[in-house]
């Protein structure tokens, strides 16, 4: 067993932590009872739509607006230079390090650089006619020289897309340790090849959505946004828009899906919150499914050129992935994925290594943050490589593994790329993996169907992943706009509950209910008791939100830290009510006893601690605490997956027999909400590995399949049933023991089919280095070899 | 992604969608099931002046027994044609083929007619229609006229139809044969990278009187595999003649490029799923099945 | 200004009450539910007749709302999910809390209807059926693993015992 750290916890009371509780947003959830931001139609409320680039890049040489204003309904048609001078460029969230920042603007600047750029803005009193006004808006482009590759966007002829930049690589980030060239020398086999990553969409089921509602005369703002971090939105628009905070409000009550892309403004809600202050009226815009292809952040898009040399006994030499980003036209407001870089050596331990991030400008819609943010690119690239490298000296991949990885007493452990890990024993989820699948009778089976024909294979792919930040300081040097905190407020009511006040906005995570286990494990109550109230920046303490898998590990430490105070304070008040000594005090179901009899319920006290009718000397009155807590380093889940696949070789097609995960995330508060996490990342996971892309017509530049019926997300009839498996190694640098789980599903599925594959088809010798993993792109690596032969 | 406006008409009879039809002298369109039809509109890819209800027509979703044919309204909808007792006797193909069509909401509303008239290259209607060698019954003020499934389809989207006519029925021969249809698409009820679907009477000896192969997905429209059905017909469906026959297939298919699949993909599956549909249609003979 | 719009009289029960109102030809029926009605709980996800977040019982059929236009259900019976709603939950919305079959509850609404008439039409189902049968409705949160077994569990219920394999 792994030696961990023992926990210090006082709690002997109690625990709603670890039970498998169903969750109280689904009362109002599975009423159709939620509020999304289009559930909210206010009086007076008029519609926003957008005239877009339809080019991959043009200047704009005339906009003529006269038939779009003079459409009856027509309220208000926003050109560039209407709003260019009123509004700042907005603010990135998470610049990327030593990188130019190149901010959106609320409209194309004199040249449009993406198909789908918003470029005028109409205001009318039907989203219908308003889309009939942008019809009518004639805009004279002037098409210029594009690019929309981002291996030829490095080339010296390359267009350049940010003139002042004098290239279209934003920054380069190497990364190592040791020495790469030398240990590639001294490998026993190296192997190395181009990867490509395919673009995809995070593709929420609600779009991106806002309401934005200005009060003239008193000059305040509330928006109803559809976000993951209404704070950070809050602070965003104020620096925009040039407001104080103080007029901003963001409310954000239920969120149809988030997954990264929802983080941070976009033009749009700049453009909705223009419109509102002129016409002193509600407006709403409600992303259709077509802008949704051109304008929300897309994901993934990488090359990645990796190198491995390992020893013949198969001990990892060296590893090297030097990757370009194909980032989009301009920053996302959470800048580029970083986690490839930071995780690039995953479980494993090797003296040399090197990583380098290079974010490259293309003219497409830019990528921002998805589940992963980088992770699952980085970690298809190294576990397909090892799976090659074990290929080549003939070790089984199960023991190239075991033998390089990181173990138990080795930790904590600085990796190559920066991170450090707490804790975890790697090797234990991979033997649980190999043996549920039933490594070994596959491989029998896979040598019988052999001998019959048909190519059966099993594949595994490991990961270690980074949830939450190793604390604010760490983001400071990043120059991030955030910090890696929560604050919760808990305050008791006077029906002998508690309200829980965060930030962090309902996007599917289950907070609500998450966040009330451990309110009412640390204070004493039952989770019936506690209410959770969240995503209205009034009344909630300011906040970073619900990205990074880090809004548990964080939010779960403020709330212990105030729940803390407030069980503390109700001690005290009540030891002064009974008059026993307050060590004599246990908070239990909602009831004080004292060990020496006299009992008061929770509500007698926060009643009379309201009224202060009763409060020992110098105690303030009231009931509640607002806490704050900051990570003191982060901790890092873990796991395998494994994949069974046949494959039919003469025509490309595969199926996936059976998928495996198994993981570590610490101690787990609610199971069946982690299994919820797992499930879904893991379906997203399967989407992008198997089906999913955003496909540019390289001769045109233009976006192929901007449609909901052209990309080619997984219905449930696509999907194999996910089994799942966990060990429970506690994380001793968290509260509660908790590693983040939101992420790991998406990271190790496209490693594990690849490696699958590959596997089948070891006797025809194919290597894959691409993903979507289409039965096209297996037949096109079968016809090669046989094409060589 | 709102329709532009449009004047909206609710017909009553075939009469009455046929004046009209004739009234906006073309810039109307017929809705039936709107499975294709309303996604165009929202999209504002079509924006005609007025959109005729057909909804409404009595006697347009008719399923009749007619001697030997089996005649379908236009206004027949998908999940009338999968559950249909007589269907599932008298034609199984259209009542197999008829589940690879979107999903459950797509065939609560989608029409036979509709399809037809919509002329998806990859419709799975348009295909059987072609393999049964139905006949498309067209309807205008100036009178009726009967045009047999292959000669139907003229292009992606296009067909004989005039602006003025509409499709009122769908005739399909009954005979006693024996059917199979094997498509490859990327995802479950998505459109079809390439079906392909056949129609063999059985003659007493295990042979084939007849075969009927028709390939969807590969070429401008549905096409029936003219020379292949020739090559088979009279054979026992042996693997050479199998082999030959997906070859025949080949030549006869120019199959597009698109997001789904390469060209030279689909052309890569044609002789496969020739071959698995034939041979799905002797396992089936064999077992007595259909 | 909007006076000059052409309308047409929409007569319809959605729920079981009738609602009547003159709308635009063009309107979208799920529009037409949500900003007419104010029955927000059906959905809107691409207005293209893929995602199904808009599903609603048609005469009591799953169609996709955003595929039909609002005269088009005029004399016709429109259910959604508010439908369900009482004191205490309807079996198929408990079996989705059970099972944790929802997470961001968006493609929520448009499950349950789907499952609703799958459960109205009483057909034995396999596993593989019942995804097919729920495929017109995707979701992005919870891989719909969970869901299926909400809906299995629902329709076993409903079924008495064995009503699905
Ligand atoms: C999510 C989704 C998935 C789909 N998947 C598939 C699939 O896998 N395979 C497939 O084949 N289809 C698929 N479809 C399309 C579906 O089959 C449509 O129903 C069909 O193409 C059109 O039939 P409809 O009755 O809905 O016609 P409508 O949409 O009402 O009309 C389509 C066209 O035909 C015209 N028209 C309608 N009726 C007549 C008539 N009687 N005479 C003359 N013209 C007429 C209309 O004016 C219009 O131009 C899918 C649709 C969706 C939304
Ligand atoms: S909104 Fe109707 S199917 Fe997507
Ligand atoms: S629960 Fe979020 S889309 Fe299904």
């Amino acid at each position: 067993m792994t030696e961990i750290v023992e926990r210090q916890t006082e709690q002997t009371r109690k625990s709603f932590i670890g039970q498998r509780r169903t969750r109280v947003e689904d009362e109002r959830l599975v009423r159709g009872l939620g509020r999304f931001v289009d559930d909210v139609d206010p009086p007076r409320l008029v519609h926003m739509a957008l005239v877009r680039c339809p080019y991959p890049r043009a200047r704009i040489v005339s906009i003529d607006a006269s038939a779009a204003r003079a459409l009856p309904g027509v309220l208000e048609v926003l050109l560039p230079e209407d709003v260019l001078e009123r509004t700042d460029p907005i603010t990135i969230l998470r610049p990327i390090p030593d990188a130019p920042a190149i901010m959106p603007r609320a409209l194309a600047d004199g040249e449009a650089l993406y198909e789908g750029q918003p470029v005028v803005s109409v205001c009318a009193v039907s989203r219908y006619i308003a889309e009939d006004a942008a019809g009518l808006i004639e805009v004279e482009y002037e098409p210029q020289p594009f690019v929309v590759d981002v291996l030829k966007a490095i080339e010296d002829d390359a267009p350049i897309l940010h003139e002042h930049m004098g290239t279209n690589v934003v920054v380069t980030n190497p990364r190592g340790d040791g020495d790469p060239e030398r240990g590639f020398e001294e490998s026993d086999v190296v192997v190395e090849d181009t990867f490509s990553i395919n673009r995809v969409s995070g593709l929420p089921m609600e779009t991106r959505a806002i309401l934005a509602d200005w009060t003239p005369g008193v000059k305040t703002l509330h928006v109803r946004a559809s976000t993951q971090a209404p704070h950070l939105f809050r602070r965003q628009l104020a620096q925009s828009l040039r407001l104080p905070e103080a007029d901003i409000r963001v409310t954000c009550d239920d969120v149809g899906g988030a997954f990264g892309l929802k983080l941070g403004i976009f033009a749009e809600d700049l453009l909705a919150c223009v419109h509102s202050m002129d016409l002193g009226r509600p407006v709403k815009w409600v992303e259709d499914r077509m802008e949704f292809f051109r304008g929300a952040t897309q994901a993934r898009e990488s090359v990645h050129q990796a190198k491995l040399g390992v020893s013949s006994d198969g001990l990892i030499v060296s590893y090297t992935n030097r990757y370009y980003v194909d980032a989009g036209a301009h920053n996302s407001p959470m800048g580029s994925p970083m986690l490839s870089s930071l995780m690039f050596q995953g479980p494993y331990k090797f003296p040399n290594g090197y990583v380098e991030r290079n974010v490259v400008l293309t003219n497409k819609v830019p990528v921002g943050a998805y589940r992963g943010y980088g992770q699952p690119e980085g970690s298809f690239v190294r576990e397909v490589l090892l799976d090659r490298a074990a290929r080549k000296i003939e070790m089984d991949r199960l023991e190239i593994r075991r033998k390089n990885f990181i173990r138990p007493d080795d930790m904590p452990w600085q990796t190559i790329g920066g991170a450090k890990y707490d804790s975890g024993d790697y090797r234990a989820c991979l033997d649980m993996a190999a043996e549920t699948i039933g490594y070994e009778d596959v491989l029998l089976r896979q040598a019988e169907a052999r001998a019959d024909g048909r190519y059966v294979g099993v594949g595994f792919g490991c990961y270690v992943e980074m949830t939450g930040y190793p604390g604010s300081k760490f983001l400071g040097k990043h120059n991030a706009q955030y910090g890696a905190h929560e604050g919760v407020v808990v305050r008791a009511n006077r029906s002998g509950g508690v309200d829980v006040y965060t930030g962090v906005p309902p996007i599917g995570q289950s907070t609500e209910t998450a966040f009330g286990q451990v309110a009412a494990t640390v204070i004493g109550l039952d989770p019936g008791n506690v209410r959770v109230f969240a995503g209205d920046t009034h009344g909630t303490p300011v906040n970073t939100g619900s990205f990074a898998s880090r809004t548990l590990i964080a939010g779960s430490g403020a709330i212990e830290r105030a729940g803390r105070e407030v069980r503390e304070k109700a001690l005290r008040v009540a030891a002064h009510m009974l008059d026993v000594p307050v060590e004599t005090l246990e908070l239990e179901d909602s009831v004080i006893t004292s060990t020496q009899g006299p009992r008061i319920t929770f509500e007698e006290v926060a009643l009379n601690a309201f009224y202060a009718h009763r409060m020992p000397e110098g105690e303030l009155p009231g009931l509640e605490a607002t806490a704050y807590y900051d990570p003191i380093s982060n901790a890092f889940a873990y796991g395998t997956a494994a994949a069974i696949v046949e494959v039919d070789p003469e025509s490309g097609e595969f199926t996936l027999e059976r998928f495996l995960f198994v993981h570590d995330c610490g101690t787990q508060v609610n199971p069946l909400l982690v299994e919820g996490q797992l499930h879904g990342g893991i379906a997203q996971a399967l989407g992008a590995a198997l089906f999913e892309e955003i496909v540019y017509d390289q001769e045109s530049g233009q976006l192929v399949n901007g449609s909901m019926i052209d990309y080619f997300m997984p219905t449930a009839a696509d999907l194999p049933r996910i089994e799942l498996g966990h060990t429970e190694v506690a994380s001793p640098v968290t509260p509660f023991g908790v590693r983040g789980i939101g992420e790991s599903g998406t990271i190790p599925p496209g490693a594990a089919v690849a490696n699958a594959l590959a596997d089948a088809l070891s006797p025809f010798g194919v290597d894959i280095n691409r993903l979507p993993l289409t039965a096209e792109y297996v037949w096109r690596l079968l016809a090669a070899k046989q094409a060589a032969r | 992604m709102k329709p532009a406006p449009f004047v909206y008409e609710r017909a009553g009879s075939v009469e009455e969608a046929l004046a009209m039809l004739q009234r906006y002298e073309g810039d109307a369109r017929l809705l039936a099931g709107g499975q294709s039809l309303v996604p165009l509109l929202n999209m504002r890819l079509l924006m005609p002046s007025a959109v005729i209800d057909v909804n409404d027509v009595p006697g347009l979703d008719e399923i009749r027994e007619e001697g030997d044919e089996v005649a379908i309204g236009a206004l027949t909808r998908y999940s009338r044609i999968e559950w249909s007792p007589t269907l599932v006797s008298r034609l199984p193909l259209l009542t197999e083929t008829v589940r690879y069509v979107g999903d459950r909401q797509v065939r609560t509303r989608g029409t036979l007619g509709g399809s037809l008239a919509h002329a998806d290259p990859t419709g799975e209607m348009p295909l059987a229609a072609i393999a049964l060698g139905a006949t498309v019954v067209v309807q205008s003020q100036a009178g009726r006229r009967a045009v047999p499934a292959e000669e139907f389809f003229l292009g992606p989207y296009y067909t004989v139809l005039e602006p003025e006519e509409m499709v009122v029925e769908v005739r399909f021969p009954v005979r006693r044969t024996v059917s199979a249809i094997a498509e490859h698409a990327r995802r479950h009820g998505d459109f079809a990278v390439i079906s392909v679907a056949a129609v063999g009477e059985p003659n007493g000896d295990g042979g084939w009187k007849s075969v009927r192969v028709a390939l969807g997905g590969v070429a401008d429209t549905p096409i029936l595999a003219v020379e292949a059905s020739a090559l088979l017909s009279g054979t026992s469906l042996e693997p050479d003649v199998v082999a030959r026959a997906g070859e025949m297939a080949l030549a006869a298919a120019d199959p597009p490029t698109d997001v789904r699949a390469s060209a030279d993909y689909r052309r890569h599956l044609i002789p496969i799923y020739v071959r698995r549909t034939l041979e799905l249609l002797q396992t089936r003979r064999s077992e007595g099945a259909r | 200004m909007t006076e000059t719009i052409e309308t047409v009289r929409v007569s319809v029960k959605v729920n079981g009450e009738e609602a009547v109102r003159d709308v635009e030809p063009r309107r979208q029926l799920v529009d037409f539910l949500r900003h007419d009605l104010g029955l927000t709980g059906t959905h809107v996800g691409c207005e293209q007749g893929v995602c199904g977040m808009c599903t609603v019982l048609f005469d009591g059929e799953p169609i996709k709302s955003c595929l039909m236009l609002a005269p088009q259900a005029d004399g016709h019976e429109i259910t959604t999910v508010e439908s369900l709603n009482g004191e205490e939950l309807h079996p198929l919305q408990r079996a989705f809390k059970e099972h944790h079959g929802l997470q961001c509850g968006y493609c929520t609404p448009a499950m349950l209807m789907t499952a609703l008439a799958l459960g109205r039409r009483g057909v034995p189902l396999d596993r593989e059926q019942l995804e097919e049968e729920l495929a017109g409705v995707l979701c992005r949160c919870t891989g719909y693993q969970k869901i299926y077994d909400a809906v299995e569990s629902y329709l076993a219920e409903t079924a008495g015992s064995g009503g699905t394999a």
